[in-house]
């Protein structure tokens, strides 16, 4: 049972937990490139912003079950592509507005400085402004990666083999008619420490960033 | 298909108010134990928040809505949600207390983060006003108000697009009317764009409350208040 919860029913590997890890750094990682591009945007076209700014608080204001329904629907994806579909959307929506914040108030005195130095435009943005942006944006964006880890059990009215799927998919198999209260405590312990150890991991990245 | 829709809504919106409900007396006790000096007290109740934030609310829901359905003997309970059979009803009770353990420990968080911005000294007043235990309460709230208003608004949204979570189990819900009509009638982009509009709609909504009550609870800034006497005088 603990290796199903771990790596996935027999058939359908990889699954379970290692199967939620992939898809929370995958989409966490998309998320937070789309993210980079429309804080950018939003920065430097004010115009564009306003547009973008809705289309985002519009995506927020959808319960992410509801984007998955509707990625499930699109034509051509795969259950997974629209499960990792949704799950980008969902962070793109939260990660871009922190990010566009934190990119606005990037202090004018360090672009002052770049300038009086000469660096050209595109290599302050990339290597003074992204980097700064990242490191006082990390908290926040930590927080909302837990929130994603936990997320991923919205997947399950796909059917998709991640954590909450096959604890389901356990739970309600006759075998384990009695033992169905095991699984889920299992599947719940195993949710916990991967946050804890989730928070732990952005904790330390968030000190060595702060100490640089 | 109109009534659907409106049952659908009915049930969401009362799924919601009494698991908010729920959540914010849950969340009152887990934040009152945090704080307890007794050891036992504050390591249960750091334990129920760590779980409650641990643990997704899917995987909560799921426990509660099997938990009830393999209940043989269910005591009557009240009628409560609209649109869901009598028969099943028991089912929406365990999911409104999934949701709302689910949040608990995210509004225990904001209401214990809330209190500590007071300050050491403003609790010591609070309790050498000579106030009883329910007013320096009342006064308690009235203070943290401010603080803990908007982070606990953008919980309740997100605990709104929980609910979307009950449409696993036999309880009318929103979401379960999108996935419904969409089975039924193929028309599966027109409905799940009705179901996004009220979504956003309630999520506004909820958002707009939150902000009137900030406006209402707003701690009163010094510098306006000796203005507004310099205006007058």
């Amino acid at each position: 049972m603990v290796m199903n919860l771990l790596f996935g029913l027999p058939d359908e590997r990889p699954g379970g937990l290692v199967l939620t890890i992939i898809y929370a750094l995958g989409s966490g990682g998309i998320g937070l490139a789309l993210g980079l591009a429309y804080a950018s945007i939003g920065v430097l076209w004010k115009r564009a912003s306003l547009a973008l700014q809705g289309a985002t608080a519009f995506l927020r204001g959808v319960p992410l079950l509801l984007l998955v329904f509707l990625t499930a629907h699109l034509a051509g994806l795969t259950t997974g592509s629209a499960g990792l579909l949704a799950l980008s959307l969902y962070s793109f929506a939260h990660v871009g507005e922190i990010l566009r914040s934190f990119l606005a108030a990037y202090p004018a005195h360090l672009a002052d400085q770049a300038r009086v130095i000469g660096i050209f435009p595109l290599w302050e943005w990339l290597l003074l402004r992204i980097p700064w942006t990242l490191r006082y944006a990390w908290a926040a964006i930590s927080t909302h990666w837990i929130s994603l880890l936990k997320d991923t059990g919205a997947l399950v009215i796909l059917g998709f083999g991640e954590l909450t799927t096959v604890a389901k998919a356990l739970g309600e198999t006759p075998a384990n008619y009695d033992r169905w209260g095991v699984v889920f405590a299992l599947a719940a312990t195993l949710y916990l420490v991967t946050t804890f150890a989730l928070i732990q991991m952005l904790r330390l990245v968030e000190r060595r960033m702060m100490y640089k | 298909m109109t009534v659907d829709l409106w049952m659908g809504i009915a049930g969401t919106m009362v799924i919601w108010v009494v698991s908010v409900a729920l959540a914010i007396v849950f969340g009152l006790f887990l934040a009152a134990g945090s704080l307890s000096l007794h050891r036992v007290v504050h390591l249960l109740a750091r334990t129920g928040v760590n779980v409650t934030r641990g643990v997704p609310t899917s995987v909560l829901v799921i426990v509660a809505g099997m938990g009830m359905l393999r209940i043989s003997n269910i005591p009557e309970l009240p009628y409560v949600y609209p649109g869901t059979p009598a028969a099943f009803q028991h089912i929406a009770w365990g999911i409104v207390l999934a949701l709302a353990f689910g949040s608990a420990g995210h509004l225990a968080e904001i209401f214990s983060a809330a209190r500590s911005t007071l300050g050491q000294y403003r609790l010591e007043q609070m309790t050498v006003l000579g106030l009883s235990r329910l007013g320096r309460m009342a006064l308690l709230v009235r203070e943290c108000a401010a603080v803990a208003l908007p982070p606990t608004g953008a919980r309740m949204v997100h605990h709104l697009h929980n609910t979307a979570f009950a449409a696993l189990f036999p309880v009318t819900d929103l979401f379960g009317f999108v996935q419904g009509q969409s089975s039924s009638t193929f028309r599966v982009f027109e409905f799940i764009l009705i179901g996004c509009i009220i979504y956003v709609a309630l999520s506004g909504l909820i958002w707009l409350a939150t902000r009137a009550l900030e406006i209402i609870y707003a701690r009163p800034v010094p510098g306006r208040a000796k203005r507004r006497v310099l205006l007058w005088s």
